[in-house]
Protein backbone atom coordinates (compact mmCIF):
# COMPACT_ATOMS: atom_id res chain seq x y z
CA UNK A 1 0.00 0.00 0.00
CA UNK A 2 1.05 3.48 -0.61
CA UNK A 3 -0.53 5.87 1.82
CA UNK A 4 -1.67 9.19 0.41
CA UNK A 5 -0.03 8.57 -2.95
CA UNK A 6 -2.54 9.58 -5.58
CA UNK A 7 -1.78 8.54 -9.14
CA UNK A 8 -3.40 9.78 -12.34
CA UNK A 9 -4.92 6.56 -13.60
CA UNK A 10 -6.52 3.58 -11.87
CA UNK A 11 -8.40 0.46 -12.91
CA UNK A 12 -10.86 0.76 -10.02
CA UNK A 13 -11.55 3.68 -7.69
CA UNK A 14 -13.47 2.82 -4.50
CA UNK A 15 -15.27 5.71 -2.80
CA UNK A 16 -15.32 5.00 0.95
CA UNK A 17 -12.95 3.01 3.18
CA UNK A 18 -15.43 1.34 5.53
CA UNK A 19 -16.26 -2.37 5.48
CA UNK A 20 -17.83 -2.15 2.01
CA UNK A 21 -14.93 -0.20 0.48
CA UNK A 22 -12.30 -2.45 2.06
CA UNK A 23 -13.88 -5.65 0.74
CA UNK A 24 -14.60 -4.08 -2.67
CA UNK A 25 -10.94 -3.10 -3.02
CA UNK A 26 -9.92 -6.69 -2.21
CA UNK A 27 -12.50 -8.07 -4.63
CA UNK A 28 -11.18 -5.85 -7.41
CA UNK A 29 -7.60 -7.01 -6.78
CA UNK A 30 -8.73 -10.65 -6.66
CA UNK A 31 -10.40 -10.16 -10.06
CA UNK A 32 -7.08 -9.05 -11.52
CA UNK A 33 -7.37 -5.25 -11.40
CA UNK A 34 -3.78 -4.04 -10.99
CA UNK A 35 -4.25 -0.50 -9.81
CA UNK A 36 -6.91 0.05 -7.15
CA UNK A 37 -7.48 3.26 -5.20
CA UNK A 38 -9.56 3.56 -2.04
CA UNK A 39 -10.59 7.04 -0.86
CA UNK A 40 -11.94 7.94 2.58
CA UNK A 41 -12.84 11.26 4.16
CA UNK A 42 -11.75 10.20 7.67
CA UNK A 43 -8.10 10.19 8.81
CA UNK A 44 -8.00 6.37 8.68
CA UNK A 45 -9.83 3.52 6.97
CA UNK A 46 -12.28 1.26 8.80
CA UNK A 47 -15.42 3.37 8.78
CA UNK A 48 -17.96 3.02 11.55
CA UNK A 49 -16.44 -0.32 12.64
CA UNK A 50 -13.76 1.63 14.51
CA UNK A 51 -16.31 2.96 16.99
CA UNK A 52 -18.31 -0.29 17.27
CA UNK A 53 -16.15 -1.70 20.07
CA UNK A 54 -18.64 -4.42 21.03
CA UNK A 55 -18.28 -8.01 19.95
CA UNK A 56 -20.36 -9.96 17.44
CA UNK A 57 -18.80 -9.16 14.07
CA UNK A 58 -17.46 -11.78 11.69
CA UNK A 59 -19.49 -14.81 12.82
CA UNK A 60 -20.61 -15.55 9.25
CA UNK A 61 -17.81 -14.18 7.08
CA UNK A 62 -14.73 -14.90 9.19
CA UNK A 63 -16.12 -17.66 11.44
CA UNK A 64 -14.87 -15.80 14.51
CA UNK A 65 -16.54 -13.42 16.94
CA UNK A 66 -14.65 -10.14 16.70
CA UNK A 67 -15.08 -6.57 17.89
CA UNK A 68 -15.55 -3.86 15.24
CA UNK A 69 -11.95 -2.57 15.40
CA UNK A 70 -10.60 -6.14 15.06
CA UNK A 71 -12.82 -6.82 12.07
CA UNK A 72 -11.70 -3.56 10.44
CA UNK A 73 -8.02 -4.22 11.07
CA UNK A 74 -8.30 -7.71 9.59
CA UNK A 75 -9.47 -6.15 6.30
CA UNK A 76 -7.12 -3.14 6.43
CA UNK A 77 -4.11 -5.47 6.76
CA UNK A 78 -5.21 -7.46 3.72
CA UNK A 79 -5.80 -4.31 1.67
CA UNK A 80 -2.31 -3.12 2.63
CA UNK A 81 -0.83 -6.48 1.63
CA UNK A 82 -2.51 -6.26 -1.78
CA UNK A 83 -0.94 -2.90 -2.68
CA UNK A 84 -4.14 -0.91 -2.78
CA UNK A 85 -3.50 2.84 -2.69
CA UNK A 86 -5.33 4.32 0.31
CA UNK A 87 -5.86 8.06 0.42
CA UNK A 88 -7.56 9.42 3.56
CA UNK A 89 -8.96 12.86 4.37
CA UNK A 90 -10.20 13.02 0.80
CA UNK A 91 -13.64 13.75 -0.65
CA UNK A 92 -15.08 12.82 -4.02
CA UNK A 93 -17.06 15.79 -5.30
CA UNK A 94 -17.98 14.59 -8.78
CA UNK A 95 -17.72 11.66 -11.17
CA UNK A 96 -18.03 12.08 -14.92
CA UNK A 97 -18.22 9.56 -17.73
CA UNK A 98 -15.92 10.39 -20.61
CA UNK A 99 -16.58 9.63 -24.28
CA UNK A 100 -13.84 6.96 -24.15
CA UNK A 101 -15.94 5.04 -21.59
CA UNK A 102 -13.59 5.85 -18.71
CA UNK A 103 -14.52 7.79 -15.60
CA UNK A 104 -13.13 11.05 -14.29
CA UNK A 105 -13.24 11.19 -10.50
CA UNK A 106 -12.75 14.58 -8.88
CA UNK A 107 -11.00 14.31 -5.52
CA UNK A 108 -10.65 17.12 -2.99
CA UNK A 109 -7.96 17.02 -0.32
CA UNK A 110 -7.33 19.60 2.34
CA UNK A 111 -3.56 19.75 1.79
CA UNK A 112 -3.45 19.12 -1.95
CA UNK A 113 -6.47 20.84 -3.46
CA UNK A 114 -8.42 19.27 -6.30
CA UNK A 115 -7.20 16.38 -8.48
CA UNK A 116 -8.91 14.54 -11.31
CA UNK A 117 -8.37 10.79 -11.48
CA UNK A 118 -8.96 8.57 -14.49
CA UNK A 119 -10.76 5.32 -13.56
CA UNK A 120 -11.90 2.28 -15.53
CA UNK A 121 -14.63 1.55 -12.99
CA UNK A 122 -15.93 3.19 -9.82
CA UNK A 123 -17.37 1.49 -6.72
CA UNK A 124 -19.67 3.61 -4.54
CA UNK A 125 -19.24 2.53 -0.90
CA UNK A 126 -20.11 5.64 1.10
CA UNK A 127 -22.24 3.87 3.69
CA UNK A 128 -25.17 5.48 5.47
CA UNK A 129 -25.90 8.09 8.07
CA UNK A 130 -28.34 8.41 10.93
CA UNK A 131 -31.74 10.01 10.85
CA UNK A 132 -31.84 13.08 13.08
CA UNK A 133 -34.43 14.96 15.13
CA UNK A 134 -35.49 16.88 12.01
CA UNK A 135 -36.52 13.66 10.27
CA UNK A 136 -39.24 12.94 12.85
CA UNK A 137 -39.96 16.52 13.93
CA UNK A 138 -39.98 16.20 17.71
CA UNK A 139 -41.63 19.38 19.06
CA UNK A 140 -40.02 21.54 21.74
CA UNK A 141 -37.01 23.74 22.35
CA UNK A 142 -33.63 23.29 20.69
CA UNK A 143 -31.20 22.82 23.58
CA UNK A 144 -27.84 21.06 23.47
CA UNK A 145 -27.94 17.40 24.50
CA UNK A 146 -30.00 15.99 21.62
CA UNK A 147 -27.80 13.80 19.41
CA UNK A 148 -27.83 10.59 17.41
CA UNK A 149 -26.75 7.37 19.10
CA UNK A 150 -23.92 6.81 16.61
CA UNK A 151 -22.48 10.26 17.24
CA UNK A 152 -22.59 9.57 20.97
CA UNK A 153 -20.79 6.29 20.22
CA UNK A 154 -18.01 8.20 18.45
CA UNK A 155 -17.73 10.67 21.35
CA UNK A 156 -17.49 7.89 23.95
CA UNK A 157 -15.47 5.22 22.15
CA UNK A 158 -13.03 7.27 20.08
CA UNK A 159 -12.86 10.72 21.62
CA UNK A 160 -13.32 9.84 25.30
CA UNK A 161 -16.18 12.31 25.85
CA UNK A 162 -19.46 11.54 27.65
CA UNK A 163 -22.56 13.16 26.11
CA UNK A 164 -24.30 13.66 29.48
CA UNK A 165 -25.16 12.08 32.83
CA UNK A 166 -28.87 11.17 32.69
CA UNK A 167 -29.65 9.71 29.30
CA UNK A 168 -32.95 8.91 27.59
CA UNK A 169 -32.91 6.97 24.32
CA UNK A 170 -35.55 7.11 21.59
CA UNK A 171 -35.56 4.04 19.37
CA UNK A 172 -34.68 0.47 20.28
CA UNK A 173 -32.59 -0.44 17.24
CA UNK A 174 -29.33 -2.18 17.98
CA UNK A 175 -27.28 1.04 18.11
CA UNK A 176 -29.63 2.48 20.75
CA UNK A 177 -29.52 -0.72 22.83
CA UNK A 178 -25.74 -1.00 22.62
CA UNK A 179 -25.30 2.63 23.62
CA UNK A 180 -27.61 2.09 26.62
CA UNK A 181 -25.18 -0.55 27.91
CA UNK A 182 -22.10 1.38 26.91
CA UNK A 183 -23.12 4.56 28.73
CA UNK A 184 -24.16 2.56 31.80
CA UNK A 185 -20.72 0.94 31.94
CA UNK A 186 -19.15 4.39 31.63
CA UNK A 187 -21.06 5.55 34.69
CA UNK A 188 -24.06 7.35 33.16
CA UNK A 189 -27.64 6.70 34.24
CA UNK A 190 -29.85 5.55 31.36
CA UNK A 191 -33.39 6.43 32.45
CA UNK A 192 -35.18 4.49 29.72
CA UNK A 193 -35.42 3.41 26.11
CA UNK A 194 -38.59 4.48 24.29
CA UNK A 195 -39.83 2.65 21.21
CA UNK A 196 -42.65 3.76 18.92
CA UNK A 197 -43.41 0.23 17.71
CA UNK A 198 -44.98 -2.52 19.85
CA UNK A 199 -41.77 -4.56 19.43
CA UNK A 200 -38.05 -3.79 19.69
CA UNK A 201 -36.26 -3.18 16.42
CA UNK A 202 -33.07 -4.65 17.87
CA UNK A 203 -31.96 -8.23 18.26
CA UNK A 204 -33.44 -10.04 21.26
CA UNK A 205 -29.97 -10.80 22.56
CA UNK A 206 -29.29 -7.07 22.70
CA UNK A 207 -32.53 -6.38 24.60
CA UNK A 208 -31.46 -8.99 27.16
CA UNK A 209 -27.74 -8.19 27.38
CA UNK A 210 -27.93 -4.41 27.06
CA UNK A 211 -31.14 -3.51 28.91
CA UNK A 212 -32.40 -6.33 31.14
CA UNK A 213 -28.95 -7.13 32.54
CA UNK A 214 -28.67 -3.53 33.75
CA UNK A 215 -32.28 -2.97 34.77
CA UNK A 216 -32.87 -0.34 32.05
CA UNK A 217 -36.59 -0.05 31.27
CA UNK A 218 -37.81 -0.52 27.67
CA UNK A 219 -41.08 1.32 27.00
CA UNK A 220 -42.72 -0.14 23.87
CA UNK A 221 -45.47 1.71 21.96
CA UNK A 222 -44.16 4.95 23.48
CA UNK A 223 -42.62 7.98 21.82
CA UNK A 224 -41.08 11.32 22.71
CA UNK A 225 -43.53 14.18 22.17
CA UNK A 226 -41.53 17.07 23.57
CA UNK A 227 -38.02 18.28 24.42
CA UNK A 228 -37.63 20.88 27.16
CA UNK A 229 -34.76 23.07 28.37
CA UNK A 230 -33.23 26.37 27.33
CA UNK A 231 -29.49 25.77 26.98
CA UNK A 232 -29.41 22.10 27.90
CA UNK A 233 -32.04 19.37 27.86
CA UNK A 234 -33.85 19.37 31.23
CA UNK A 235 -36.61 16.86 30.55
CA UNK A 236 -38.54 15.16 27.77
CA UNK A 237 -42.24 14.40 27.45
CA UNK A 238 -43.26 10.88 26.45
CA UNK A 239 -46.68 9.48 25.56
CA UNK A 240 -48.09 6.05 24.73
CA UNK A 241 -48.80 5.39 21.06
CA UNK A 242 -52.29 4.20 20.15
CA UNK A 243 -53.14 3.38 16.53
CA UNK A 244 -50.02 5.11 15.32
CA UNK A 245 -50.56 8.42 17.13
CA UNK A 246 -49.38 9.56 20.58
CA UNK A 247 -52.14 9.70 23.24
CA UNK A 248 -51.32 13.10 24.77
CA UNK A 249 -53.93 12.67 27.52
CA UNK A 250 -51.54 10.12 29.06
CA UNK A 251 -48.27 11.99 28.52
CA UNK A 252 -45.67 12.28 31.28
CA UNK A 253 -42.35 14.03 31.82
CA UNK A 254 -39.02 12.25 32.17
CA UNK A 255 -36.14 14.29 33.67
CA UNK A 256 -32.86 13.83 31.76
CA UNK A 257 -29.99 15.93 30.37
CA UNK A 258 -29.46 14.02 27.13
CA UNK A 259 -31.68 12.46 24.46
CA UNK A 260 -30.07 9.94 22.11
CA UNK A 261 -31.85 9.20 18.84
CA UNK A 262 -31.60 5.72 17.34
CA UNK A 263 -34.33 6.11 14.76
CA UNK A 264 -32.97 4.63 11.60
CA UNK A 265 -30.29 4.93 8.96
CA UNK A 266 -30.37 6.45 5.47
CA UNK A 267 -28.02 5.45 2.63
CA UNK A 268 -25.67 8.39 1.99
CA UNK A 269 -26.31 9.02 -1.68
CA UNK A 270 -25.76 12.71 -2.40
CA UNK A 271 -22.88 11.83 -4.75
CA UNK A 272 -24.85 9.01 -6.42
CA UNK A 273 -27.88 11.27 -6.92
CA UNK A 274 -25.73 13.97 -8.51
CA UNK A 275 -24.71 11.41 -11.15
CA UNK A 276 -28.31 10.90 -12.24
CA UNK A 277 -28.55 7.14 -11.74
CA UNK A 278 -31.81 5.22 -11.19
CA UNK A 279 -32.93 4.77 -7.58
CA UNK A 280 -35.11 2.27 -5.71
CA UNK A 281 -37.77 3.83 -3.47
CA UNK A 282 -37.71 0.76 -1.22
CA UNK A 283 -34.00 0.90 -0.36
CA UNK A 284 -33.35 4.64 -0.87
CA UNK A 285 -30.25 3.45 -2.73
CA UNK A 286 -29.27 2.99 -6.37
CA UNK A 287 -30.88 0.21 -8.40
CA UNK A 288 -28.27 -2.40 -9.28
CA UNK A 289 -28.02 -5.31 -11.69
CA UNK A 290 -26.92 -8.83 -10.80
CA UNK A 291 -23.33 -7.58 -11.20
CA UNK A 292 -24.01 -4.79 -8.69
CA UNK A 293 -23.73 -2.18 -11.43
CA UNK A 294 -25.92 0.90 -11.19
CA UNK A 295 -27.80 2.24 -14.20
CA UNK A 296 -24.58 4.08 -15.14
CA UNK A 297 -22.13 1.84 -17.01
CA UNK A 298 -19.01 1.14 -14.96
CA UNK A 299 -20.37 2.61 -11.72
CA UNK A 300 -21.02 -0.05 -9.07
CA UNK A 301 -22.46 0.18 -5.53
CA UNK A 302 -22.29 -1.99 -2.41
CA UNK A 303 -22.77 -1.90 1.34
CA UNK A 304 -25.02 0.52 3.20
CA UNK A 305 -25.06 3.02 0.35
CA UNK A 306 -27.12 0.42 -1.49
CA UNK A 307 -29.43 -0.69 1.32
CA UNK A 308 -28.98 -0.67 5.09
CA UNK A 309 -27.55 -4.03 6.21
CA UNK A 310 -27.92 -5.43 9.71
CA UNK A 311 -24.74 -7.52 9.66
CA UNK A 312 -21.32 -6.33 8.50
CA UNK A 313 -20.67 -9.90 7.34
CA UNK A 314 -23.27 -9.44 4.61
CA UNK A 315 -21.66 -6.13 3.62
CA UNK A 316 -18.26 -7.81 3.22
CA UNK A 317 -19.66 -10.69 1.16
CA UNK A 318 -21.65 -8.35 -1.09
CA UNK A 319 -18.73 -5.91 -1.50
CA UNK A 320 -16.20 -8.63 -2.36
CA UNK A 321 -18.47 -9.67 -5.25
CA UNK A 322 -19.06 -6.06 -6.27
CA UNK A 323 -15.35 -5.28 -6.31
CA UNK A 324 -14.83 -8.39 -8.42
CA UNK A 325 -17.39 -7.26 -11.01
CA UNK A 326 -15.85 -3.75 -11.05
CA UNK A 327 -12.39 -5.27 -11.54
CA UNK A 328 -13.65 -7.36 -14.47
CA UNK A 329 -15.35 -4.34 -16.00
CA UNK A 330 -12.16 -2.28 -15.74
CA UNK A 331 -10.37 -5.01 -17.69
CA UNK A 332 -12.92 -4.85 -20.49
CA UNK A 333 -15.23 -7.75 -19.62
CA UNK A 334 -18.87 -6.97 -20.45
CA UNK A 335 -21.63 -9.30 -19.25
CA UNK A 336 -25.01 -9.55 -20.97
CA UNK A 337 -27.75 -7.31 -19.60
CA UNK A 338 -30.11 -8.88 -17.04
CA UNK A 339 -33.46 -10.03 -18.39
CA UNK A 340 -35.40 -10.72 -15.17
CA UNK A 341 -36.78 -7.97 -12.96
CA UNK A 342 -37.48 -8.79 -9.29
CA UNK A 343 -40.79 -7.44 -7.96
CA UNK A 344 -41.23 -7.11 -4.17
CA UNK A 345 -44.69 -8.58 -3.46
CA UNK A 346 -46.61 -9.40 -0.27
CA UNK A 347 -44.77 -8.30 2.90
CA UNK A 348 -41.51 -7.67 0.98
CA UNK A 349 -40.11 -4.15 1.35
CA UNK A 350 -37.31 -4.57 -1.18
CA UNK A 351 -34.98 -6.97 -3.00
CA UNK A 352 -31.31 -6.30 -3.88
CA UNK A 353 -30.15 -6.66 -6.60
CA UNK A 354 -33.21 -5.48 -8.49
CA UNK A 355 -32.56 -7.56 -11.63
CA UNK A 356 -31.10 -11.02 -12.32
CA UNK A 357 -29.71 -13.16 -15.11
CA UNK A 358 -30.05 -16.94 -15.33
CA UNK A 359 -27.05 -19.25 -15.35
CA UNK A 360 -25.17 -17.86 -12.35
CA UNK A 361 -25.52 -18.39 -8.61
CA UNK A 362 -27.20 -15.32 -7.16
CA UNK A 363 -27.59 -13.99 -3.64
CA UNK A 364 -30.66 -11.81 -3.12
CA UNK A 365 -30.96 -9.70 0.04
CA UNK A 366 -34.44 -8.67 1.11
CA UNK A 367 -36.34 -7.22 4.03
CA UNK A 368 -39.91 -7.81 5.21
CA UNK A 369 -42.38 -5.09 6.11
CA UNK A 370 -44.04 -6.79 9.13
CA UNK A 371 -43.03 -9.59 11.52
CA UNK A 372 -44.49 -12.96 10.45
CA UNK A 373 -44.06 -16.46 11.91
CA UNK A 374 -44.03 -19.08 10.60
CA UNK A 375 -44.01 -18.14 6.95
CA UNK A 376 -42.82 -19.12 3.50
CA UNK A 377 -40.88 -17.22 0.88
CA UNK A 378 -42.30 -17.68 -2.62
CA UNK A 379 -40.10 -16.93 -5.64
CA UNK A 380 -42.76 -16.82 -8.35
CA UNK A 381 -43.76 -20.46 -8.89
CA UNK A 382 -40.12 -21.53 -8.95
CA UNK A 383 -39.34 -21.95 -5.30
CA UNK A 384 -40.99 -22.04 -1.89
CA UNK A 385 -38.73 -21.72 1.14
CA UNK A 386 -40.13 -22.23 4.64
CA UNK A 387 -38.87 -19.78 7.25
CA UNK A 388 -39.47 -20.06 11.02
CA UNK A 389 -39.91 -16.28 11.30
CA UNK A 390 -39.15 -12.95 9.67
CA UNK A 391 -38.75 -9.54 11.35
CA UNK A 392 -38.02 -6.18 9.72
CA UNK A 393 -34.74 -5.88 11.66
CA UNK A 394 -33.35 -9.05 10.03
CA UNK A 395 -32.24 -9.28 6.41
CA UNK A 396 -33.51 -12.33 4.56
CA UNK A 397 -30.73 -13.89 2.48
CA UNK A 398 -31.87 -16.00 -0.47
CA UNK A 399 -29.37 -18.01 -2.47
CA UNK A 400 -30.57 -19.00 -5.94
CA UNK A 401 -28.96 -21.94 -7.74
CA UNK A 402 -27.65 -21.30 -11.28
CA UNK A 403 -30.27 -23.49 -12.99
CA UNK A 404 -33.32 -22.16 -11.09
CA UNK A 405 -33.88 -19.11 -13.28
CA UNK A 406 -33.48 -21.18 -16.49
CA UNK A 407 -36.99 -22.47 -15.76
CA UNK A 408 -38.45 -18.96 -15.71
CA UNK A 409 -39.88 -17.60 -18.96
CA UNK A 410 -41.16 -14.17 -17.98
CA UNK A 411 -39.82 -10.69 -17.50
CA UNK A 412 -41.00 -9.89 -13.93
CA UNK A 413 -40.47 -12.34 -11.06
CA UNK A 414 -42.52 -11.62 -7.94
CA UNK A 415 -41.28 -12.46 -4.44
CA UNK A 416 -43.84 -12.89 -1.64
CA UNK A 417 -43.77 -13.73 2.06
CA UNK A 418 -46.96 -15.57 3.01
CA UNK A 419 -48.01 -16.94 6.39
CA UNK A 420 -47.99 -20.69 6.82
CA UNK A 421 -50.61 -22.65 8.78
CA UNK A 422 -50.77 -21.39 12.36
CA UNK A 423 -48.92 -18.24 11.40
CA UNK A 424 -49.89 -14.81 12.61
CA UNK A 425 -49.92 -12.02 10.05
CA UNK B 1 -40.19 -28.88 45.88
CA UNK B 2 -40.11 -27.74 42.22
CA UNK B 3 -39.66 -24.08 41.33
CA UNK B 4 -39.42 -22.35 37.97
CA UNK B 5 -37.36 -19.52 36.45
CA UNK B 6 -38.10 -17.75 33.14
CA UNK B 7 -35.49 -16.59 30.59
CA UNK B 8 -35.54 -15.22 27.06
CA UNK B 9 -33.02 -17.14 24.98
CA UNK B 10 -30.26 -14.97 23.44
CA UNK B 11 -28.90 -17.71 21.19
CA UNK B 12 -30.50 -16.29 18.05
CA UNK B 13 -32.97 -13.57 17.03
CA UNK B 14 -36.09 -15.73 17.59
CA UNK B 15 -35.75 -15.25 21.37
CA UNK B 16 -37.59 -18.32 22.66
CA UNK B 17 -39.33 -17.80 26.03
CA UNK B 18 -37.71 -20.45 28.26
CA UNK B 19 -39.08 -21.90 31.49
CA UNK B 20 -36.59 -23.78 33.64
CA UNK B 21 -37.81 -26.06 36.43
CA UNK B 22 -35.47 -26.86 39.30
CA UNK B 23 -35.39 -28.53 42.71
CA UNK B 24 -32.86 -26.58 44.74
CA UNK B 25 -29.74 -26.29 42.55
CA UNK B 26 -30.74 -29.24 40.34
CA UNK B 27 -32.32 -28.48 36.95
CA UNK B 28 -35.13 -30.92 36.22
CA UNK B 29 -36.58 -29.53 32.98
CA UNK B 30 -36.26 -26.76 30.37
CA UNK B 31 -39.30 -25.94 28.21
CA UNK B 32 -40.08 -23.42 25.48
CA UNK B 33 -36.85 -23.90 23.52
CA UNK B 34 -37.08 -24.53 19.77
CA UNK B 35 -33.54 -25.95 19.67
CA UNK B 36 -30.78 -27.33 21.91
CA UNK B 37 -29.08 -23.99 22.30
CA UNK B 38 -32.05 -22.76 24.34
CA UNK B 39 -31.77 -25.60 26.86
CA UNK B 40 -28.02 -25.05 27.18
CA UNK B 41 -28.46 -21.30 27.61
CA UNK B 42 -31.12 -21.73 30.32
CA UNK B 43 -28.92 -24.16 32.28
CA UNK B 44 -25.90 -21.82 32.03
CA UNK B 45 -28.03 -18.81 32.98
CA UNK B 46 -29.40 -20.68 36.01
CA UNK B 47 -26.13 -22.09 37.31
CA UNK B 48 -23.50 -19.47 36.34
CA UNK B 49 -24.68 -16.56 34.16
CA UNK B 50 -21.75 -14.96 32.28
CA UNK B 51 -21.29 -12.09 29.81
CA UNK B 52 -18.58 -10.78 27.49
CA UNK B 53 -17.11 -7.36 28.16
CA UNK B 54 -15.57 -4.91 25.72
CA UNK B 55 -14.84 -1.31 26.63
CA UNK B 56 -12.19 1.38 26.07
CA UNK B 57 -9.21 2.54 28.10
CA UNK B 58 -7.28 5.81 28.08
CA UNK B 59 -4.30 5.95 25.73
CA UNK B 60 -1.71 8.73 25.48
CA UNK B 61 0.27 9.71 22.37
CA UNK B 62 -2.11 8.16 19.80
CA UNK B 63 -4.51 9.51 17.17
CA UNK B 64 -7.48 9.00 19.49
CA UNK B 65 -7.55 9.30 23.30
CA UNK B 66 -9.34 5.92 23.73
CA UNK B 67 -8.16 2.41 22.90
CA UNK B 68 -10.79 -0.32 22.42
CA UNK B 69 -10.17 -3.43 24.54
CA UNK B 70 -11.91 -6.72 25.24
CA UNK B 71 -11.78 -9.36 27.95
CA UNK B 72 -10.80 -12.74 26.50
CA UNK B 73 -13.16 -14.77 28.70
CA UNK B 74 -16.74 -14.25 29.79
CA UNK B 75 -17.10 -12.83 33.28
CA UNK B 76 -19.80 -13.48 35.88
CA UNK B 77 -22.79 -11.34 34.90
CA UNK B 78 -23.07 -9.61 38.28
CA UNK B 79 -19.41 -8.47 38.13
CA UNK B 80 -19.50 -6.79 34.68
CA UNK B 81 -20.00 -3.30 36.10
CA UNK B 82 -17.22 -3.84 38.64
CA UNK B 83 -14.87 -4.99 35.85
CA UNK B 84 -15.70 -1.99 33.64
CA UNK B 85 -15.16 0.40 36.53
CA UNK B 86 -11.75 -1.16 37.28
CA UNK B 87 -10.70 -0.48 33.69
CA UNK B 88 -11.63 3.22 33.99
CA UNK B 89 -8.36 3.68 35.88
CA UNK B 90 -6.15 1.95 33.30
CA UNK B 91 -3.78 4.18 31.27
CA UNK B 92 -1.63 2.97 28.39
CA UNK B 93 0.97 4.65 26.21
CA UNK B 94 1.12 4.47 22.39
CA UNK B 95 2.30 2.63 20.38
CA UNK B 96 0.13 -0.43 21.01
CA UNK B 97 -0.34 -3.40 18.69
CA UNK B 98 -3.53 -5.44 18.38
CA UNK B 99 -3.70 -8.36 20.79
CA UNK B 100 -1.33 -6.91 23.39
CA UNK B 101 -2.30 -8.07 26.89
CA UNK B 102 -2.82 -5.01 29.08
CA UNK B 103 -4.12 -6.75 32.23
CA UNK B 104 -3.90 -10.45 33.10
CA UNK B 105 -6.62 -12.36 34.94
CA UNK B 106 -9.09 -9.52 35.47
CA UNK B 107 -11.08 -9.91 38.73
CA UNK B 108 -8.78 -12.85 39.53
CA UNK B 109 -10.46 -14.96 36.79
CA UNK B 110 -7.81 -17.15 35.18
CA UNK B 111 -7.69 -16.46 31.42
CA UNK B 112 -9.75 -13.27 31.61
CA UNK B 113 -7.11 -11.03 30.04
CA UNK B 114 -7.70 -7.48 28.83
CA UNK B 115 -6.30 -7.16 25.30
CA UNK B 116 -6.08 -4.31 22.77
CA UNK B 117 -8.56 -4.68 19.89
CA UNK B 118 -6.50 -2.60 17.44
CA UNK B 119 -3.10 -1.17 16.91
CA UNK B 120 -2.45 2.53 17.55
CA UNK B 121 0.70 4.19 16.31
CA UNK B 122 2.68 6.79 18.24
CA UNK B 123 1.81 10.32 17.12
CA UNK B 124 3.81 12.97 18.89
CA UNK B 125 2.07 16.26 19.30
CA UNK B 126 -0.95 14.96 17.40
Amino acid sequence: MSLDRLQQRYDVVVVGGGPAGLAAALGARDAGAERVLMLDREPEAGGILLQCIHSGFGLHHLKAELTGPEYAEHFIERVVDRDVDLVTRSYVSAIGLDSDGRHRVRVMREDHGISTIDAGAVVLAMGCRERTRGAIRIPGTRPSGVLTAGLAQKFVNLMGLLPGKRIAILGSGDIGLIMARRLTLEGCEVVGVFELMPYSNGLTRNVVQCLEDFGIPLHLSTTVTGIHGRDRVEKITVAPVVDGAPDLSRKRDVPCDTLLLSIGLIPENELSQSLGMAFDMGTAGPRVSSTMMTSLPGVFACGNVLHVHDLVDYVSAEALLTGGFAGEYAQGLRRPQDNIRLVPGQNVAYCVPQTLSPGREQTVYMRCREPMRPCALHVGDLLEKKLPFVVPAETIVLKLKPDLLERFHGEALQIDLRPRDGGQP
Amino acid sequence: MSETRSFVCIGCPIGCPLVLTHEGREVTEVRGNDCDRGAKYARQEFTDPRRSLSTTVAIAGARWPRLPVKVTKQLPKDRIREAATLLHALRVEAPVERGRVLVKDLLGEPGADVVACRGMARRDGG
